[in-house]
């Protein structure tokens, strides 16, 4: 057995479950809230990497000017995405809510296509690229950073959904929409800001996502793995997004690398359907969840 | 009034004369970096054509539909194409969409078609007698390469990594023999998901088999980039190399730091090799002053090669039926190209199999020439 090997190849897919969890959260964020299970996530994210490209490559900004004001376009296409196309689905049937963020997500697919083109682009190298070595185990940077910066969104999240007032709306309202209401609570604004949370944070998370594997219209593909993180972890829940991540990237890492890269989705996928019948909610899941 | 009449006839009589290039092209879609390319390249070269007055006075009008490089819609494409014009050639975009129109093609038996795809497989003219692929399938271009590797270091070991595609599969099984052949040792074989973006732990196997040589197959850009920094990072000494769709200019000088030194196999030239006479690439910068990318090449030798089957069988005499215009360009033989390809060219079957081996510098930021043309079979 070579430990070295085995501690390696293990933060790696450590690295990589923290970026399913960042994504992970913004599905959750907008579910907790709002029941609606947005697949457009992953667009919403690669849309994130080619607003960062086109601010710091197109308008000449630093980089550290480019994070935030993508973290805020994310927000604000969170938004404007909330009130013109979910509020007036409001009350409609689970599947068509479910059509409408897959529709969004060829529309953005198909916007960032026509702006930059097909082909894959590279972000301009922003991340630390020193290598990094625990003991004698190395850790690509960009991952480790990339981890990092993920690990501290996902505190950020958590602090604000239990300390602030609209993590407290927002709780409140996923317990109980009616009760919220006659509390009080501008339950449509918790809708909006729920939005406007986790598309910012998808954004955040598609421009970490672009620095390690480049971007092209059809990294939303990522999004789609973090579908099955989340529904391992539970659809409703911060942490369930965080333990899944990091569960699914660790099992994808060590198959990858014992059995065989083919093998990878196959022990996502088994994992899925194991956790599936173990605990049909995922693991933090609540068990009012509706199915599609 | 009979004046209008007159002028009808004789536009159906030369609607009939010309002659169709159909085409299934990704414009739109992940394949679509290439489908511009092509369809731009293959423009040009009708173009060129048709104003030095078509083949035999008869012109090649280009009738292209867009697929998103999906097979449902290609077939769609095809369908819609083939049944309101009288086509001659085709383009197709996929080894998909190959496989699934070869019964038609042969039932119609009217056309020849190339496209978009190396693929082995396609590269049988029993099976796929009506098709032909304008360079070297995946499995020759791994030839090629190894065949370099083998010269410049006898006995090094190699390692593959591919994407879990049809596309990254294609050339493995093949290569392995190859490569026993060749006295190569193939250390390792790492395989990918489809789409996955972190390799860490790929890059980790790797460098457990240290390679001498390092082939990457399936992919256009992502994850080479990020696979080689890291492998540099941990001290690895291995020489990276692609295949044909990751050899573009442009898309090697997005590597950043990664690109440094990168090669592969190429079976034409860059837009802007100048070395030598090459007629046509002077054509193509002239047409167009800025870069153009190796997929329009593709599209504009695929072009050149089918309009000169074509001339082939007109020039014989005979009609232009599927069966005699792809045995007349198995007539090419020693053809030049105008600089498109560097060598005379043939195709004794359904390939071209020729291809030179390009090395990235970072001082000029281009591929330039790191090998003769090698032939394979001579």
């Amino acid at each position: 057995m070579d430990w070295l090997y085995i501690f390696e190849v293990s933060l790696a897919g450590l690295g990589a479950g923290a970026l399913y969890a960042l994504t992970g959260v913004a599905f959750v964020l907008i579910y907790k809230a709002t029941r609606v299970v947005n697949l457009a996530i992953g667009e919403i994210l690669m849309l994130g990497g080619y607003v960062f490209f086109g601010l710091v490559a197109g308008a000449g900004l630093s980089v550290w000017a480019a994070i935030p004001l993508t973290i805020l376009a994310g927000a604000g296409l969170g938004a404007v995405v909330e009130r013109a196309l979910i509020r007036p689905m409001l009350g409609e049937s689970p599947i068509s809510v479910f059509m409408v963020t897959i529709g969004l997500g060829s529309i953005l697919a198909g916007l960032v296509e026509l702006g930059w083109g097909a082909d894959p682009l590279r972000l301009p190298e922003f991340i630390p690229n020193t290598p990094i070595f625990l003991g004698e185990a190395y850790v690509a940077p960009k991952v480790a950073y990339g981890a990092l910066v993920a690990a501290l969104l996902i505190a950020g999240a958590l602090a604000a959904l239990r300390f602030s007032r609209g993590g407290v709306a927002l709780r409140a309202t996923a317990r109980d929409q009616g009760a919220a209401y006659s509390m009080g609570i501008d339950v449509g604004r918790v809708f909006s800001l729920s939005w406007m949370a986790a598309c910012a944070t998808a954004a955040g998370a598609g421009v970490i996502v672009g620095a390690i594997g480049g971007i092209s219209p059809t990294m939303g593909i990522f999004g789609l793995s973090v579908l099955v993180v989340v529904i391992v972890g539970g659809l409703d829940s911060v942490a369930g997004a965080l333990v899944g991540g990091l569960l699914i990237g660790l099992v994808e890492a060590l198959a990858g690398s014992f059995l065989g890269g083919e093998y990878k989705l196959l022990a996502t996928f088994s994992l899925l359907i194991l956790i599936l019948m173990i605990r049909p909610y995922g693991i933090f899941g609540t068990h009012e969840i509706e199915r599609l | 009034m009979a004046g209008l009449a007159l002028g009808a006839v004789e536009a159906r009589a030369q609607a009939q004369d010309e002659i169709v290039l159909g085409g299934s092209i990704p414009l739109t879609g992940v394949f679509a970096f290439a489908g511009v390319g092509i369809h731009a390249g293959i423009q040009d070269y009708l173009k060129l054509v048709n104003d030095e007055g078509g083949i035999k006075g008869r012109k090649i009008r280009y009738v292209a539909e867009d697929t998103g490089y999906k097979v449902d819609a290609s077939v769609a494409a095809f369908n819609k194409i083939t049944s309101q014009n009288k086509v001659t050639l085709y383009y197709g975009d996929s080894t998909g969409f190959a496989k699934t129109i070869n019964p038609e093609l042969e039932r119609k038996g009217t056309m020849i078609m190339a496209g978009a795809s190396f693929a082995s497989e396609l590269n049988d003219p029993k099976k796929f007698p009506l098709q032909f692929l304008p360079g070297p399938d995946y499995t020759e271009m791994f030839g090629i390469l190894m065949r370099y590797i083998a010269k410049e270091k006898p006995g090094a070991s190699v390692a593959f990594v591919y994407s879990d595609t049809e596309f990254g599969r294609d050339p493995i099984a093949p290569s392995e023999k190859l490569a026993t052949e060749l006295g190569l040792k193939v250390a390792e074989k790492i395989v990918t998901p489809p789409g996955s973006v972190d390799v860490s732990t790929e890059v980790l196997k790797l460098r457990r088999a240290r390679p001498d040589y390092t082939i990457f197959h399936g992919y256009v850009l992502a994850p080479i980039p990020e696979f080689i920094q890291q492998a540099k990072q941990m001290g690895m000494q291995s020489r990276f190399m692609g295949t044909f769709w990751s050899m573009d200019n442009s898309m090697v000088q997005q590597m950043g730091e990664a690109a440094d030194g990168f090669m592969g196999v190429m079976p034409y030239r860059y837009y802007y090799d100048k070395e030598g006479t090459s007629p046509m690439l002077d054509k193509i910068r002239q047409m167009r002053p800025e870069y153009q990318s190796t997929a329009y090449m593709q599209g504009f030798l695929t072009a050149m090669l089918m309009t000169e089957a074509v001339k082939r069988t007109l020039d014989a005499g005979k009609e232009l039926t599927g069966t005699n215009m792809k045995a007349s360009l198995n007539t090419i033989k020693d053809f030049d190209t105008g600089g498109i390809v560097g060598v005379p060219v043939s195709i004794p079957g359904n390939s071209l199999p020729v291809g030179r081996i390009y090395r990235f510098d970072a001082k000029q930021k281009q591929m330039l020439p790191a090998s003769d043309w090698i032939q394979l079979g001579k």
